[in-house]
């Protein structure tokens, strides 16, 4: 966390515990979150799939009752 | 110290200025937001219903064109001066620009707002009134001063654009063999496709649109200048997003305490936008009857590659903010996520602007599929999408950015630091609740763009939850977005009043993979130009021709034109005599 005496937006250079260089660095974690990003974008196709084509019949928006 | 006013104090006036425009339009364009909310779901009705369009069309001009773009030319003044480290070229040519700006941006406010008075006055022999919202399709037809004013704002843009070029372009006189800053290299990207995509709405509006407002021809081609507002319409969405996407990738690394992961995928990125963003617009055409199925779906494979920017820079983005968490001791697969300055607002904004703009692409991803677009065209669920995209990924990272900005360019530290935590958390939660709603809404066949969406005889029927739950939650969600851009104002306003202090320096993220590694034929501004602009003629000749083949370029027939013919033969006789001779 920068300190709370920061103004907003100041770097958090204190806080720099090391220097990770381009090769030292493996963003393992930002795999990680795409991933479970993509899981959920298929999954929410095939709620959609499920919910409104196989749900309702072939009428574009809403049913005139 | 050297915050922005300290570097270019002429420059920061101007800045300043863009950016107090930007946040008035803001002001007046979300209480008609919340009017809206309010009134849709019959809970508070303060407008007749036939006002309600005046006000809607307020909403779209004042928040989509007007705020996004005066905090777009603020940053990008910003931008291009910061990391050429040069001054513009004269103060009183900038001034002109943004007078432009201002000038015509009055014009189309006056014209719109002229529409809520019983009598309207009467200019140019019509009475002022411009409620034709902000897509302004015709048949609807606004004042000739509303169509005028768009023009001039968007003449303004374009001065202003030039105006970056020339520092630009100087700089590069003055080093010939330095690689172009990312900052400008983003700007300048962006301008090109601005003007590339623009020329279509400047033909809209001066060829057809005003000289039929103001009776010099009888009709238009509807269909003519739908599709050229929307070869515009799609690359404008991309010019809000430009300069959200800049501060993602320049400000959020910094403020994690790390560095850009790559300087080159981020010039990929805006060239794929410079190449991409126009040759999409008939995505939003995908119901129009007229165009033939062929060029829709050319249009969606373009559309769909246009994704793949937007991954990039999501992976880029994030990779960037890992980096800081990891230096900073962030340890484990997503145990980092905890060492981010989550109690910074500028970083917070940020943060959740891009994650729900994550959550837009989903929605996305169903707007630009061809056959399930006819799903939720023209619904509520439409609304629901953009207000993730323009109303939160972009109004949510400029106003946490201007939590940084307004200290650069006043020398006055922020008022409020929890206040503005406040505000970016309350905006976010307020358009979960609003959106979702929406989308779901938009699902049963929910209308947009009605005063009454409820019709005698007809129920939307919910397959979980009901309209009333729904309608809850967009009101729910409307009160906490009015409430938080309450407290934006109050916190920027306070800011502005107080004394200057302790700002942090003017600087942007370093960068873990620099220009350096990347070919120089992506800083080949010319040769990408040129690209897209093939591009574009393949996407749009065929269809243009075919519209203007049946439908005429005024209406069908040449009527239209009667009175535009005799100056056409005035002219054409003094060029066949200046030929002659
Ligand atoms: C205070 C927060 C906001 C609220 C409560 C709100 C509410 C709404 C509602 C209910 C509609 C749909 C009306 C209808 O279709 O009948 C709407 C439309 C729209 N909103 Fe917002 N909005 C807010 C903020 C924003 C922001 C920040 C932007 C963009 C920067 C924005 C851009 C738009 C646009 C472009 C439309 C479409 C207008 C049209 O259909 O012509 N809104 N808004
Ligand atoms: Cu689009």
């Amino acid at each position: 966390m920068s300190q709370p005496t920061d103004p907003p937006g100041t770097p958090p250079d204190s806080a720099i515990e090391r220097e990770l260089t381009h090769d030292e660095f493996d963003p393992i974690g930002t795999a990680v979150l795409i991933t479970l990003y993509f899981l959920i974008l298929v999954g929410m196709w095939l709620f959609t799939y499920f919910v409104e084509f196989l749900g309702n019949g072939p009428t574009v928006v809403g049913v005139i009752g | 110290m050297t915050s922005y006013i300290d570097q270019f104090p002429e420059e920061a006036r101007l800045v300043k200025a863009a950016m107090v425009s930007a946040f008035l339009a803001l002001a007046v364009g979300a209480t008609f937001g919340l009017l809206q909310v309010l009134h849709r779901t019959g809970m508070v009705r303060v407008l007749s219903s036939a006002d309600y369009y005046t006000a809607l069309t307020a909403h779209g001009v004042l928040l989509a064109l007007t705020f996004t773009i005066f905090f777009l030319v603020a940053l990008f003044t910003w931008g291009i001066t910061t990391s050429l480290d040069r001054n513009l070229p004269s103060m009183r040519f900038a001034w002109g620009w943004y007078g432009t700006m201002v000038v015509g941006a009055l014009m189309a406010v006056v014209a719109i707002f002229a529409g809520f008075l019983t009598e309207p006055p009467t200019l140019l022999g019509e009475e002022l009134s411009a409620s034709v919202l902000f897509t302004f399709y015709a048949p609807l037809q606004a004042h000739p001063l509303f169509y005028l004013g768009l023009a001039i704002f968007v003449i303004g843009t374009w001065i202003a654009g030039y105006d970056w070029f020339r520092t630009y372009w100087a700089w590069k006189r003055d080093n010939p063999d330095e690689r172009t800053p990312l900052p400008a290299f983003m700007a300048l990207t962006t301008m090109l496709f601005w003007w590339l995509s623009s020329a279509g709405v400047a033909i809209a509006i001066v060829v057809f649109l005003l000289p039929w407002s103001l009776g010099i021809v009888d009709s238009v081609n509807p269909l003519l200048t739908r599709t050229l507002f929307w070869f515009f319409g799609h690359a404008v969405v991309y010019f809000w997003l430009m300069p959200a996407y800049m501060l993602w990738y320049i400000l959020l690394p910094k403020l994690s305490g790390g560095k850009l992961f790559s300087d080159p995928l981020a010039r990929v990125v805006f060239v794929l936008f410079l190449l991409l963003s126009t040759p999409t617009g008939i995505h939003h055409q995908y119901m129009d009857p007229g165009i033939a199925e062929g060029f829709k779906f050319i249009v969606m494979v373009n559309t769909m590659f246009l994704l793949l920017p937007s991954l990039l820079t999501a992976f880029t983005v994030v990779a960037s903010m890992e980096h800081g968490a990891r230096q900073r001791g962030g340890t484990g697969k997503l145990r980092w996520l905890g060492k981010l300055p989550w109690r910074d607002p500028v970083f917070t904004g940020m943060a959740l602007s891009g994650l729900l703009f994550a959550a837009a692409g989903f929605s996305g991803m169903i707007n630009a599929g061809m056959n399930i677009n006819y799903l939720v065209h023209n619904t509520f669920w439409i609304v629901g999408h953009f207000h993730l995209t323009v109303g939160t990924a972009v109004a949510l990272t400029f106003m946490a950015g201007s939590y940084w900005f307004i200290p650069q360019v006043t020398g006055k530290p922020l008022w409020n630091r929890t206040a503005g935590l406040v505000q970016v958390l309350l905006w976010f939660l307020g358009m979960v609740f609003m959106s979702n709603a929406m989308h779901r809404a938009g699902l049963l066949g929910v209308p947009r763009r009605t005063a009454e969406p409820q019709y005698e005889n007809f129920a939307f029927e919910g397959a979980i939850g009901s309209v009333g739950e729904l309608d809850a939650q967009v009101v729910l969600g409307g009160t906490l977005l009015a409430i938080s851009t309450i407290i934006f104002l109050v916190t920027i306003v306070m800011t502005m009043l107080g004394d200057r202090g302790e700002v942090p320096d003017n600087s942007y993220a370093g960068t873990l993979s620099g220009p350096e590694h990347s070919p120089a034929i992506l800083d080949n501004l010319k040769l990408w130009t040129a690209i897209a602009l093939v591009l574009i003629v393949l996407a749009y000749s065929l269809p243009l021709a075919a519209i203007v083949q049946r439908g005429g370029l005024f209406g069908p027939g040449i009527d239209g034109i009667t009175r535009v013919l005799p100056p056409i033969d005035t002219i054409g006789g003094l060029v066949e005599w200046v030929v002659g001779r």
